[in-house]
């Protein structure tokens, strides 16, 4: 039964290729939804996860970066690097500001930095100076490249006017661009002298992280202190929380395209067999065989569907990239895993509609010559 | 006598109901042994698919029986019909109806998989049918290269791979020149003779009549025997027409005569007044 299937699906090779085709239109957007989702996700940390701390202390009852306010005293961070197994503790201001820039204005987070803290600064630059002093900033490239600004223009910083001196790579994500300041610009526009936001604390070699946010708590008033890796999953958590429901949408949207094309394309195989199988049932094949062989058919279609859609993904990528700079694309195992997940939905829902069809073949058909 | 391998009582089917019912078969009644070859002959419209529809427990009688080898089929439930189908009865259609996309081997094989030891088990019978009915050299081949011989050859195979006990076949050389339409009579002859099938054959083709043990003949849905040596042309008394006197429907006796019309319409119309057509 299947063989036969299989065997008419090849026969009919350019209607197998234009069905998954159609089926890969529909899931390439699947698949790039699912890329941006996971792109933006990872992105949105980047600055958590480059910055050189093994533990970050906050406010107490803050758990995050992002959409947050924290505001700590900064003599805090003396007595924090003053603990034993702590190798240093970088003290930053942070606060989310609008970047004016050409006319264009941008929601971006700011990163106050004091003077040598060089390491809490950008750690990749397209060009320019990463560490900037008063009166200047430093910019995601993507943002230069959304207003075709360069090193030396002047931007607005809320009420300041500064000057770009440097352009860094891998700090813009689309909910949470990174600019980085003079410590004592953002604490002007902040209204917060004598505190700051975070400390970056880096442990000495061998210390646990966990016990030494645990000792920072316990020995420094009024603070959170928590691991690098639990503190940029809590912002990795609240960045899914703020995405998913329009991922799942638009995925939704895409999925159900890509199951009504399925469903159209595993209807139209079907329909035009549907004189053989009047036959196979006239000769004694049981519908349940039948739908077995459909089920089969339609999962082939859709699955030959999504690889073509990953390798559509993978040429469209760096075009997409280019096109559109401040979208991160990221085809990771989870993100491939949940396409292949939602094909197998939509190939199980597509299938019904053939089987239903299957189901209402008449045998006697075969006697009409 | 052996014991009938078919057994068709009181079998009727009607379609739709009130003004627009059809009674496509009415109470017919028939026995077929092992080894018989009976043909079904009649108009267009007689009832002769329907027949051979219910027959083969593709369509539901709306009365009466069919004992198939001692089970009464119409009683099955319809999950129990597909089985008794693929092992049961073997069917060869007018259209051939072979699978495009599998070969002469695995269109014959098709069926095999619904029986008991599937398809490696029926891989020698076969290839003995395939080398029996001339079509060993095309076993690699796809059904659009196949003459029309050939591929009413195949169907055959594939309606024998399983050992049925019931061969159906539906106007199997309607399709086909005389030679092959003569070739595939001639197999269905001897699948009766050698395997010990029951083989009905419902046609329209004259060609086929020398073969046949019994000549059955529907007309509005009733059977009746028919010999199957020569037709008895008589002319109907009111309008002229030829009759053959075998199939008549519209037969009557008068003063000691047997009187046969072509039609009801002609049956009234003598009975209005037979002197008229006394001559």
């Amino acid at each position: 039964m299947l063989r036969w299937l299989l065997k008419t699906l090849w026969l009919q090779k350019a209607s197998l290729v234009a069905s998954a085709a159609g089926v890969a239109g529909a899931f390439v957007l699947v698949v790039i939804l699912q890329a941006v989702f996971a792109g933006e996700a990872r992105q949105m940390v980047a600055y958590a996860r480059h910055a050189p701390a093994d533990v970050w202390v906050m406010q107490r009852g803050v758990l995050n970066m992002h959409m947050a306010n924290s505001f700590v005293w900064a003599w805090k961070a003396k007595r924090i690097a003053a603990l034993p197994g702590v190798r240093a503790a970088t003290p930053i201001l942070y606060s989310g500001v609008l970047v004016r820039m050409r006319g264009r204005t941008m929601l971006a987070y700011a990163v106050g930095l004091e003077p040598g803290a060089h390491r809490a600064g950008p750690w990749a630059m397209a060009a320019g100076k990463a560490m900037p002093g008063p009166g200047e900033i430093v910019l995601p490239r993507v943002f230069a490249a959304m207003t075709g600004i360069g090193l030396g223009a002047q931007v607005g910083l809320t009420d300041k006017r500064l000057e770009v001196v440097g352009l860094s790579e891998g700090t813009y994500s689309m909910a949470n661009p990174v600019v980085f300041v003079a410590a004592s610009d953002l604490a002007d526009l902040m209204q917060a002298a004598g505190t700051v936001s975070y400390i970056l604390v880096e442990a000495e070699p061998g210390q646990d992280a966990a016990a030494l946010a645990a000792r920072i708590e316990r020995e420094v008033a009024k603070v959170t202190a928590l691991p690098k890796e639990r503190f940029t999953r809590n912002d990795v958590q609240l960045g899914m929380q703020m995405g998913a429901e329009i991922i799942a949408f638009m995925t939704l949207i895409g999925s159900g395209l890509a199951a009504v094309i399925i469903a159209f394309t595993a209807y139209s195989q079907v329909a035009r067999r549907r004189r053989e199988l009047a036959i196979a049932k006239a000769l004694g094949v049981r519908n349940r065989e039948i739908y077995a062989a459909v089920g089969v058919q339609t999962a082939l279609i859709t699955g030959l569907g999504l690889l073509l859609a990953l390798l559509a993904a993978w040429g469209l990528f760096p075009l997409l990239s280019a096109l559109v700079p401040q979208i991160t694309l990221e085809l990771t195992a989870g993100a491939l895993g949940r396409a292949a997940a939602v094909a197998l939905v939509v190939a199980a829902i597509s299938a019904w509609i053939p089987a239903r069809y299957v189901a209402r073949v008449d045998p006697l058909t075969a006697f009409k010559g | 006598m052996d014991a009938a391998l078919l057994q068709v009582r009181n079998l009727a089917k009607t379609f739709g109901s009130g003004h627009t019912e059809v009674r496509a078969v009415s109470d017919l009644s028939l026995d077929v042994r092992r080894g018989e070859l009976i043909l079904v002959m009649g108009p267009s419209g007689s009832g002769k698919t329907t027949l051979v529809s219910m027959l083969g427990t593709l369509l539901r009688p709306s009365a009466g029986s069919i004992l198939l080898d001692a089970v009464d089929v119409t009683r099955l439930g319809e999950a129990e019909l597909p089985a008794i189908r693929a092992r049961k009865i073997g069917f060869v259609f007018q259209a051939f109806n072979l699978m495009e996309a599998l070969t002469v081997e695995e269109n014959v094989l098709f069926p095999a998989r619904l029986a008991p030891g599937g398809v490696e088990a029926a891989k020698p019978r076969a290839a003995a049918l395939l080398e029996r009915l001339g079509l060993a050299a095309r076993r690699s081949a796809r059904p659009p290269t196949l003459s029309g011989g050939e591929k009413q050859r195949v169907a055959i195979a594939r309606a024998l791979i399983n050992q049925p006990p019931l061969i159906l076949a539906d106007e199997p050389t309607g399709n086909l020149d005389s030679q092959s339409g003569q070739e595939v009579a001639m197999i269905l002859h001897d699948v009766a003779r050698d395997a010990g099938c029951a083989v009905i054959l419902v046609t329209h083709d004259p060609r086929v009549e020398e073969i046949a043990d019994r000549i059955l003949w529907l007309e509005d849905g009733a059977l009746r025997d028919r010999r199957a040596e020569r037709h008895s042309w008589v002319r109907c008394p009111v309008c002229g027409m030829r009759v053959d006197e075998w199939t008549a429907l519209h037969v009557a006796e008068h003063e000691g005569r047997r009187v046969v019309f072509c039609s009801q319409r002609c049956r009234e119309r003598y009975f209005d007044n037979p002197a008229a057509y006394a001559a």
